[in-house]
């Protein structure tokens, strides 16, 4: 229309009309000479986006992921792309603030014409756009929160989750803590939002008895009132479903107060380069001996992924800190590689999803990915790490469970093996 | 009745941190009749210079000077260099160009620095001590407590026994007149800005160790509930400051222990909402003919 209106129509109707014929035959043989019409699939390149807190408060804890994600891509593309093609990946701050997530998302949409939006992050960020890229049949990949709410592919069947979810999180540690503690008193220490609801919703799955439950709101850093609570309650083993940042308050407000407990965290406050940077490089590791945490993509030093991002990070990523950060961001953009590699030699939209339900796309964690028709959850399971030593590691059984009253189970199958460097193959 | 204590403890701790900040917002009210919604971020950048000579010098009170003067310092270039330009019809302009300077201080401290908090250590130990077994104020509280009791005496001398304090509360009051009387109001605003500016950068020190660290944003939130307690003490009043301070920690604490985490920050305003309807320039306001 906008193309029509620039056209000098009235002066000169019959160039008008030739030049309307001219593009009535052009625009079909445009439309021809690329094969696949999916938006951001062209000859050379697959296009797509993100959006993620690069400013603001919360950005030190999250902004590092991105830059892991694309220095993933950077090495896949300098090691021949997926099938011929390099992946463009366009990172969009929205500063944290669902009504910018809604803004840069539409301009990932319209604009970018992104193939689809990988790893948006936050549950309440991205719950903002969950139903306009679901309503314009975006694929909507691997979103970087453990809501469970992505999880609905009767209604969002374009959106897919990543994070093991909260509720098998605290399923799983409260089995843990069960397995090795005896006469133990558990508390929590839970963000004011679903991410605390839900873990604690899982504690109490498989747990009797919480002696005390306590609360955190991110606008206010002193936890001082909570964990005096939780000490006079004597609390002997606690849980946390706090980010790095509270979880390091936690366990530092309970050392100043003299408070001695088993603290075991939700993996997304549990990395421990992390909480060592926020407590110090003197304390931090004498306050986190001992600390448990749950995980679920490779983290031992000599894990062969772990080994294979160390080396993308020192080479794309200009030798970042290497935290849980860097191997979720890689680990994020490979599993991307390996659905675009499934999705065939011209991948569209629809081939992108239908390679994920396939359940051909298993990721690299230490369970495999179970996407499927039924399921947008990523993964069922999660491992302990515990830190000894100075250093963060899996120990004992990885376990998997539902996200209902089912039991924990032992997972008995092998972790996924890494393959040619990292580059998937289609 | 442990608990009440403890609580009680907790909050007054948190409270004087958040008095001492909104000295800063009274002090700068006082000489401008401007609140300074850049405080927060213009306070970081003096601390951020502290904990650098910290890091050199290894002395934590050469760091602490040097986060005075460099507070001091950005007060001196934010006036001179800003908020002078602030158009002196709307009360809005200023506040805009603050907002505006938060964003380019920030962003210009995260390209420099990072986004990553840093840890600050205290000077002295943060263990609370024990009364009747009964963790209460550390000894880091303490020094905190003193040194926001020690700049309000300082303050309040200067301001009440000094003759550049007379010539700021009149460049502030009736600029015309104190103009006509030979007061130099731009200079005296300019102190007003520098004094101000390093008080806040003073308080913004003393807060990090008692959070996440030092970051960018280390100062939002305790801008925020600074603000909060200068309006609820009255813009006017120091110890309505402090006083104020003191009731919006204990709030905080005791709405957190009993209540829940998450109704803190709505109690702080419902006290907030209280106040301004009771008594709409702040709990200790002077009378009302103090109003410019």
């Amino acid at each position: 229309m906008s193309l029509l209106r620039t056209l000098p129509m009235r002066r000169h109707p019959r160039r008008t009309a030739g030049t309307l014929v001219a593009l009535v035959t052009i625009v079909p043989l445009a439309a021809c000479s690329t094969p696949t019409a999916s938006p951001g699939v062209d000859e050379e390149t697959v296009t797509i986006g993100t959006h993620t807190p690069l400013t603001g408060p919360a950005a030190a804890g999250y902004s590092s992921i991105s830059a892991a994600a694309s220095a993933y891509f950077d090495y896949l593309n300098d090691n021949g792309g997926i099938h011929g093609r390099s992946i463009e990946y366009v990172v969009k701050d929205d500063a944290y603030n669902p009504a910018t997530t809604q803004t840069v998302v539409r301009e990932l949409v319209q604009e970018d014409e992104v193939l689809a939006v990988v790893n948006g992050l936050g549950t309440p960020t991205h719950s903002a756009v969950l139903d306009y890229l679901n309503e314009n049949g975006v694929p909507d990949l691997f979103v970087a929160s453990g809501s469970p709410s992505w999880d609905q592919p009767e209604t969002y069947p374009w959106t897919f989750g990543y994070n093991a979810d909260y509720i098998t999180e605290g399923k799983v540690l409260a089995h843990h803590a069960q397995q090795t503690y005896d006469d133990a008193v558990y508390c929590v220490l839970g963000q004011d939002d679903d991410f605390g609801t839900d873990f604690t919703v899982g504690l109490t799955t498989v747990l009797d008895e919480l002696a005390s439950t306590q609360t955190y709101s991110v606008s206010n850093q002193d936890v001082t009132a909570q964990i005096g609570a939780m000490q006079a309650a004597g609390c002997t083993v606690n849980f946390l479903a706090t980010v790095n940042g509270f979880t390091a308050l936690a366990l530092g407000t309970a050392a100043k107060m003299g408070y001695r407990a088993q603290w075991l965290s939700s993996s997304s406050g549990g990395d421990y380069p992390t909480l060592v940077g926020y407590l110090g490089e003197d304390v931090g590791p004498a306050l986190l001996e001992g600390f448990v945490s749950t995980n679920y993509l490779p983290f031992s030093a000599d894990d062969p992924w772990v080994e294979l991002f160390q080396k993308v990070n020192d080479e794309y990523n200009d030798g970042a800190p290497f935290t849980g950060n860097t191997v979720f961001g890689m680990s994020v953009a490979y599993t991307f590689a390996e659905a675009l590699a499934r999705a065939g030699e011209d991948p569209t939209r629809e081939s992108l999803v239908e390679a994920l339900e396939s359940g051909e796309v298993v990721g690299n964690g230490i369970v495999p990915l179970q996407f499927g028709k039924e399921s947008r959850r990523a993964f069922g399971g999660v491992g302990i790490t515990v830190v000894e030593g100075g250093v963060q590691d899996y120990v004992g059984e990885v376990y998997t469970t539902d996200t209902g009253d089912g039991d924990v189970v032992v997972y008995d199958g092998e972790a996924v093996a890494l393959e040619n460097e990292g580059i998937p193959e289609g | 009745m442990d608990r009440f204590v403890f609580l009680l403890g907790t909050g007054l701790a948190r409270g004087t941190l958040f008095a001492l900040f909104a000295l800063s917002l009274v002090l700068i009210w006082r000489a401008t009749r401007i609140v300074n919604f850049a405080a927060g971020a213009m306070a970081i950048v003096g601390v951020y210079v502290g904990v650098a000579v910290t890091g050199v010098t290894g002395s934590y009170w050469w760091g602490l000077v040097a986060t005075v003067l460099a507070g001091g310092l950005v007060g001196l270039v934010v006036e001179r260099g800003v908020l002078r330009f602030a158009s002196p019809r709307s009360p809005l302009s200023g506040v805009i160009l603050a907002i505006g300077l938060v964003i380019v201080l920030q962003s210009l401290l995260g390209i420099a620095f990072g986004q990553q908090h840093e840890p600050v250590p205290a000077p002295f130990s943060d263990r609370p001590l024990r009364v009747g077994g009964v963790p209460l104020l550390s000894p880091y509280d303490v020094f905190v407590v003193v040194v926001a009791l020690g700049l309000m005496a300082v303050l309040r001398l200067l301001f009440v026994r000094t003759t550049l304090g007379l010539q700021l509360r009149a460049a502030a009051f009736a600029p015309e007149v104190a103009r006509l009387l030979g007061v130099r109001v731009a200079r005296m605003r300019t102190v007003g800005w520098v004094l101000a500016a390093a008080a806040a950068s003073l308080a913004a020190l003393l807060a990090v160790p008692k959070e996440l660290g030092l970051n960018p944003h280390a100062a939002d939130m305790l801008f925020v509930y600074a603000f909060t307690v200068a309006v609820v003490g009255g813009l006017d009043s120091p110890g309505g400051a402090l006083l104020a301070g003191l009731t919006v920690g204990v709030v905080m604490s005791l709405v957190t222990g009993y209540l829940g985490a998450t109704l803190a920050p709505v109690a702080v305003l419902a006290l907030l909402v209280v106040v301004l309807l009771m008594r709409p320039s702040g709990l200790f306001a002077q009378a009302e003919a103090r109003r410019a």
